[in-house]
């Protein structure tokens, strides 16, 4: 329980199940869930050197805080996004958006 | 022997020669092609300063103790430096006043001849341009500007070659005396460059005084002979020679330019340019003597069947070509160029009435002039018969003095073969010159109608007495070039006092006899009353076909352009052009067209799969890190 | 529940029972956020995975962003895409199943991944600081972000700023059929 590892593992298992939905949902509205999944996992992943290594606790918070101002902003974007996609193409499903198909 | 500055009246002289036929040309092409009469007046100023200078050099140097050499450096690279500038000594300057005075005269003839002809601007512009590359090859004073200035001469001649260039024939031949030519200065360029190589330094001084000394005599002889290339395209011998009967479409008084001062003796001028050069390798003088031999033999055998005029001309400079190389071969200095000089004089100055025959009558053909009433033409009839005399070696006009001192030159010689063939060439010149005189004089009685028309009868008599007038000047040279063959022998011969060519009272005697044989022949043929007018040839169709087709060499050559250049080089080159050059390219370009058609899977608009790759590469190159 | 109890259950083990619940609940979370079709399970998928990671946050030392993960990650962002959620996609609408070679390919990119930064992580020797100070209080965070981390924090919030004007334009300007209409 109190050891880094320990919780870098969860920070990366929380990303790769983040990955995971960014690589298979269908729905963009799925993988904008995925990313913050990952996003979270970047926040864990700070506090826990924040937590056993870093000299001062305070830098990691704020970086933490930053992440989440990052993910609100992107969600803020990527709804809107996905918003006007689904006005265009009647559909959130990233496999039929395929304009840019060479 | 160190050369010496010009002062400032010399250098004054000299650039204003060089520099005013370049000045005119450029002004005439540029801006005032379209105003003939303009155009004619800077070109003819332009041209009448030059031959007052030259002039002036020439007489201000008699007997000059060294020559003057001025140089300005174009570039220097590691030891070798090309530099641009003038050499005046003996030979130059001779050369120069030959090529300034043919030149002006020349140009006061086309006024006549030319006149009317819509191109009249251009002709002169081109001409400028050839008076001013033959100076400035003239002059040179080393290898290099020699060189540029000898393939400016070429491009020149191209020009004035085709002037006429709407006429199919015209365009051919200058194509043909360009391609012909280029052949040989290909090898003037090797031997250059090897000369380059191995001496470091081109000037025509270092190269007389020190190539000897410094070259292996295997590598003198190959240097040699591969600049004597150069000398067998421009002065059209053997093998290369028929470019230069071809070489007869372009106007006749370019043809007289080119023939007696110009281009064709801008070969000649360059072997005895570097004469101690030559001297310094036997064998490559005796393969000079040899080329100059067959030269000359083949091209009088030619010379002997043909009805054009100009064609005749052009086969017999060709054979007094040779002969002047045959001189140069034999080790005669002064002889060979001797001998240019007073050809310049009498070739030039039958081409010029020529050229008024063609233009009154309008044909090339001397036996339908003769019907059409050539002898009314009084003066060019003299002028022409002078100069045919002086071509054949008849005393007391210019060529009798040249030939004799080419032939004291060949009778030195321990083979008495060469003296034979000089003898023989000497024979043929007189009789085909003098069957075209006889021709000439005496009209065939069982004529058609005179013919009348098609030429420019009715022209006005300034176009006439324009034309005449350099006739007679280059007539009075052709009388009285001759006796002046002492004091120029002494003046050419500057370095080497008291070195007299060995004269045989023989000689002249055997050669008066040769000629007056082959007069004799074409008297009885041509030239008596009720003669048949048909050489002797005409008994032996073989040979008189072979003389005809010109030995067969054009056909030779059509047969290695048609079986090696076309049929072998070309396929091979077009094969190579389609399968490995354009196969190449086509195979590149499908390759490109087929991988883009590949990684467009990759553009699948499907971003996951972009996803995919990216994250894929990195985990691959984090595991790539960490297991290395 | 009598205090004798409570002398025999540990702090250790309730805080390892803790422990276990928010790991379970986080990963539990993840799970439902990802690999349920039905886009609202994995809203809530995600919510309880947030709580989770605000848990371990506790855990780790910071209750403030705990506080600050789940205002922000459940009380805007669930929020917002439930909102998109009923603003776009039709939850009547059945949804294909997954292309199967995709499924499988998923799967093994995020093994690899997960293999590879495990690597990372089990090679790494991590070294603490030779100096640490404890001092976890909110007010130095406060003090950090207007002093040190000033024009971060003014970036971020220029960053918010844009990004919400964006999103307003975005949806209202593009989608409205203004922009060009692609089938």
């Amino acid at each position: 329980m109190n050891s880094l590892n320990t919780y870098l593992f969860m920070a990366l298992l929380l990303f790769c199940i983040g990955l995971l939905g960014l690589l298979k949902r269908r729905s963009l509205i799925g993988m904008l869930i995925s990313v913050e999944l990952m996003l979270n996992a970047a926040g864990l992943n700070f506090m826990a050197f924040n937590r056993f290594l870093a000299p001062d606790p305070a830098v990691g918070q704020v970086m933490v805080l930053f992440i989440m101002g990052i993910a609100a902003a992107e969600a803020a974007i990527a709804l809107s996004l996905i918003l006007a996609l689904f006005r265009k193409i009647r559909s959130v499903n990233v496999e039929q958006a395929r304009q840019l198909k060479g | 022997m160190t050369p010496a500055a010009p002062n400032d009246y010399v250098l004054g002289l000299a650039l204003l020669t060089m520099g005013l036929p370049l000045l005119a040309f450029f002004l005439v092409f540029f801006l005032t092609r379209r105003s003939v009469g303009l155009s004619c007046f800077i070109s003819l100023a332009c041209s009448a300063v030059p031959l007052l200078c030259a002039w002036s050099l020439l007489l201000g140097h008699w007997r000059m103790p060294v020559p003057l050499l001025w140089e300005v450096v174009w570039m220097s690279s590691g030891g070798a430096t090309a530099t641009f500038g003038f050499l005046l000594d003996p030979l130059s300057l001779l050369m120069l006043t030959i090529v300034t005075s043919i030149s002006f005269l020349v140009q006061v003839y086309s006024l006549g001849y030319m006149a009317g002809d819509p191109g009249k601007g251009k002709y002169y512009a081109f001409l400028s341009l050839f008076a001013w590359s033959m100076i400035s090859l003239v002059v040179a004073s080393g290898l290099l500007q020699l060189y540029i200035f000898w393939e400016l001469v070429g491009l020149s001649s191209y020009l004035l070659i085709g002037f006429w260039h709407h006429k199919f024939s015209a365009s051919e031949a200058g194509k043909k005396a360009f391609v012909m030519t280029r052949l040989g200065d290909l090898g003037f360029f090797l031997g250059i460059i090897v000369i380059l190589l191995h001496l470091g330094d081109l000037s025509i001084l270092g190269l007389n005084q020190n190539a000897a000394l410094k070259l292996g005599p295997g590598l003198l002889t190959a240097s040699a002979l591969l600049i004597f290339c150069g000398v067998v395209g421009k002065s059209a011998q053997f093998p290369l020679l028929t470019w230069l009967p071809d070489a007869m479409e372009g106007p006749t008084p370019v043809s007289a330019l080119l023939h007696s001062a110009t281009m064709v003796a801008a070969g000649v001028y360059l072997v005895s340019r570097i004469f101690p050069f030559y001297q310094a390798s036997p064998e490559a003088l005796a393969v000079v003597l040899a080329i100059g031999a067959v030269t000359m033999l083949l091209s009088s055998t030619m010379a002997m069947v043909a009805r054009d005029i100009k064609q005749v001309w052009a086969y017999s400079t060709v054979s007094q070509l040779g002969f002047m190389l045959m001189g140069l071969g034999a080790g005669g200095y002064f002889a060979g160029v001797f001998h240019l000089t007073t050809h310049a004089a009498f070739k030039a100055l039958l081409f010029l009435c020529s050229g008024v025959f063609i233009h009154h009558f309008g044909t090339n053909d001397f036996f339908v002039m003769s019907r059409s009433g050539a002898r009314g033409l009084k003066a060019p009839m003299i002028c022409l018969s002078v100069a045919g005399a002086a071509l054949s070696g008849v005393w007391p006009l210019a060529g009798f003095f040249s030939k004799e001192s080419v032939m004291g030159v060949l009778a030195g010689l321990s083979n008495p073969l060469w003296l034979v063939v000089g003898l023989l060439g000497a024979a043929m010149t007189a009789y085909y010159t003098f069957r075209l005189l006889f021709v000439m004089w005496r009209p065939c009685e069982s004529a058609e109608d005179p013919l009348h028309g098609g030429g420019h009868g009715e022209h006005a008599a300034w176009a006439y007495w324009v034309m005449v007038l350099p006739l007679i000047a280059l007539a009075v040279f052709t009388v009285f070039l001759g006796w002046g063959g002492r004091g120029l022998e002494a003046f050419l011969r500057w370095h080497q006092e008291g070195v007299a060519e060995a004269h045989h009272g023989w000689l002249v005697w055997a050669s008066v006899l040769v000629v007056a044989s082959g007069v004799g022949l074409a008297w009885l043929e041509f030239g008596r009353a009720g003669a048949a007018q048909a050489g002797f040839l005409s008994h032996l169709p073989a040979l008189e076909r072979l003389f005809a087709r010109r030995w067969y060499l054009d056909d030779l050559y059509r047969l290695l352009l048609d079986y090696v250049v076309y049929g072998f080089f070309s396929r091979l080159f077009t094969i190579n052009d389609r399968r490995v050059v354009d196969g190449g390219i086509d195979g590149f370009c499908r390759g490109t067209a087929g991988a883009g058609w590949l990684l467009s899977f990759l553009q699948s608009g499907l971003l996951q799969f972009n996803l995919f790759s990216m994250v894929l590469v990195i985990a691959l190159v984090g595991l790539y890190f960490l297991l290395v | 529940m009598t205090p004798v109890m409570w002398e025999y259950v540990r702090p250790e083990a309730v805080a390892w029972a803790a422990f276990i619940f928010l790991v379970g609940i986080t990963f539990a979370g993840a799970l439902i956020a990802v690999l349920p079709r039905n886009i609202i399970y994995n809203v809530f998928g995600l919510a309880t995975c947030i709580l989770g990671v605000a848990g371990l946050f506790i855990f780790l030392g910071s209750e403030f962003l705990a506080m600050m993960e789940i205002l922000i990650y459940i009380g805007a962002i669930s929020v917002a895409i439930v909102f998109a959620i009923m603003l776009s996609q039709p939850l009547h609408l059945t949804i294909p199943p997954t292309w199967r070679p995709k499924l499988y390919l998923s799967f093994a990119v995020s093994a690899a991944v997960f293999v590879s930064f495990s690597i990372i992580v089990v090679r790494t020797p991590w070294e603490e600081a030779l100096l640490r100070s404890d001092d976890w209080t909110v007010l130095r965070l406060g003090r950090l972000l207007l002093t040190r981390y000033e024009l971060l924090f003014e970036l971020i919030s220029l960053t918010l700023l844009v990004a919400i004007i964006g999103a307003i334009i975005t949806a209202a300007a593009l989608g409205s059929g203004r922009g060009k209409e692609v089938k």
